[in-house]
């Protein structure tokens, strides 16, 4: 696996791939959804899957000494691994705002949702639904990617209206809180959605392989 | 010693049908896979090479079950050809860099040898090779890891005459070196000069398998199938 992971990253990546984690910085961007960082990181890994399917990626992979199903972990494990990176930095970002800036103006007079650590939950649930939809989705055909690209983009985008609504509903400002002492009683929401990321990446992997046992080149 | 056996392999397509495919490539023999276009033949390579499922029959190579040895077989065989067109952008030597960690016999000198002998130069990209220097790539990237099984896929189609009578004397070497040899074409000239057995197919059934010698006797392999396809386009029109 490691050596298919590496080829992943030597071959079947894109430049912008790795270049789109730098939008990751836009965690402190004040009065903009600081989630779509999220998305940019998802449409850099979309950007690999256009260039791998034109390099026809999935044919040189499959006649490589590795099992059908590996050629789909190996995807997978890239993505997770991209994605680990981008939470990271966010991770930081948000860190740094939450220590240094809670109390900066522009952030306090911010209608829309802060970088805390229910800001990262919401990270790892956009990361979850781009593993389920477009990952899962490509490897039905292992060849169309548009559809499923273009139903994540929705779901995305839905998460990301829910988040930025959700902290303005009665009763639900203490998503919003932005310092990192008060913050700590978000720290559930964001072991719940680890949870549900670590889940949804196996299992959806899993059925991957499957489908792809299943499909003709 | 049978190398490779296919055993009654099937596979349903909606307007086409892979029906009870069998056949066996003997060690160090050059089998040719022949049948005119869209007869089944790069659905079985396919198939054998798992990148197409079967609906059943079973694929059987050095003794070991495809479906359950498929890292350790793939260790031993290489595929090449009309399939094989990838990373058309990447300077051959990266590729070859990062293909032969997968394999556990890559051998440098023995791949430095093929690329001379092939005249490839490796800070080219694929997309700078004809299609005959496209296979030949193949066969480097297979020599080099010592394969013992070549699958071939209309290595010969699609290229310049010379190029072909050259390809096929680098079968001939393969096969004096105990390399067995699948290949595919529906150019069936190239088979009477090199192939030992041959499988023919039509519509996604075997009509034979077996010596070269014992299908066509004293004819030319072209001439007989020509021969068997009309018989079976006369019965299709009802002439």
């Amino acid at each position: 696996m490691k050596k298919l992971i590496y080829k992943e990253f030597a071959l079947a990546t894109s430049p912008l791939t790795f270049l789109f984690l730098g939008f990751t910085v836009m965690t402190f961007i004040p009065g903009y959804p600081v989630l779509c960082g999220a998305f940019f990181v998802c449409f850099g890994i979309f950007h690999s899957y256009q260039t791998a399917r034109e390099d026809d990626d999935i044919t040189y992979t499959i006649l490589l000494p590795v099992r059908k199903a590996d050629v789909v972990s190996a995807k997978y494990a890239a993505a997770v691994i991209i994605q680990g990176v981008a939470f990271v930095l966010f991770a930081i970002f948000s860190g740094i705002r939450m220590v240094f800036f809670a109390d900066a103006a522009v952030y306090k007079a911010n209608v829309l949702m802060g970088a805390n650590f229910v800001f990262l939950s919401f990270v790892l649930l956009i990361f979850a639904a781009f593993n389920v939809i477009f990952i899962g989705g490509f490897f039905k055909t292992a060849y169309r990617y548009g559809k499923p690209f273009v139903i994540f983009i929705i779901v995305n985008f839905s998460i990301i209206a829910a988040a930025e609504t959700m902290h303005h509903l009665p009763g639900m400002a203490w998503l919003n809180i932005l310092d990192i002492k008060n913050a700590v009683c978000q720290m559930p929401l964001l072991a719940c959605a680890a949870v549900i990321y670590v889940i949804s990446a196996v299992v959806s992997c899993k059925k991957s392989e499957t489908r792809f046992e299943n499909t003709d080149l | 010693m049978d190398i490779l056996k296919v055993k009654q392999l099937c596979k349903s397509y909606t307007d086409f049908t892979l029906q009870d495919v069998s056949f066996k490539v003997e060690k160090g023999h050059i089998m040719g896979f022949v049948g005119r276009n869209g007869a089944g033949k790069t659905t079985t390579l396919k198939a054998v090479m798992n990148m197409v499922r079967s609906d059943s029959g079973k694929v059987e190579v050095f003794g070991l079950d495809m479906s359950q040895n498929e890292r350790a077989i793939k260790q031993r065989i290489g595929f090449a050809g009309t399939a094989a067109d990838y990373y058309k952008k990447k300077k051959i030597s990266r590729l070859l860099d990062i293909t032969k960690a997968f394999y556990d016999n890559w051998d440098d000198k023995a791949m430095e040898k093929y690329l001379k002998l092939f005249s490839i130069d490796k800070n080219k990209t694929p997309s700078q090779l004809s299609q005959g220097m496209k296979v030949k790539l193949g066969l480097v990237t297979a020599l080099s890891h010592g394969a013992e099984l070549l699958i071939l896929d209309e290595p010969t189609s699609g290229i310049d005459p010379v190029s072909r009578d050259e390809l096929l004397q680098i079968f001939k070497y393969l096969k004096s070196q105990g390399v067995s040899i699948l290949f595919s074409t529906h150019i069936t000239s190239d088979l009477d000069k090199c192939a030992d057995d041959i499988t023919y197919i039509r519509n996604g059934h075997i009509v034979y398998t077996g010596s070269l010698s014992g299908f066509v006797g004293c004819e030319k392999l072209e001439d007989v199938i020509i021969k068997q396809e009309r018989e079976a386009f006369y019965e299709k029109i009802d002439l």
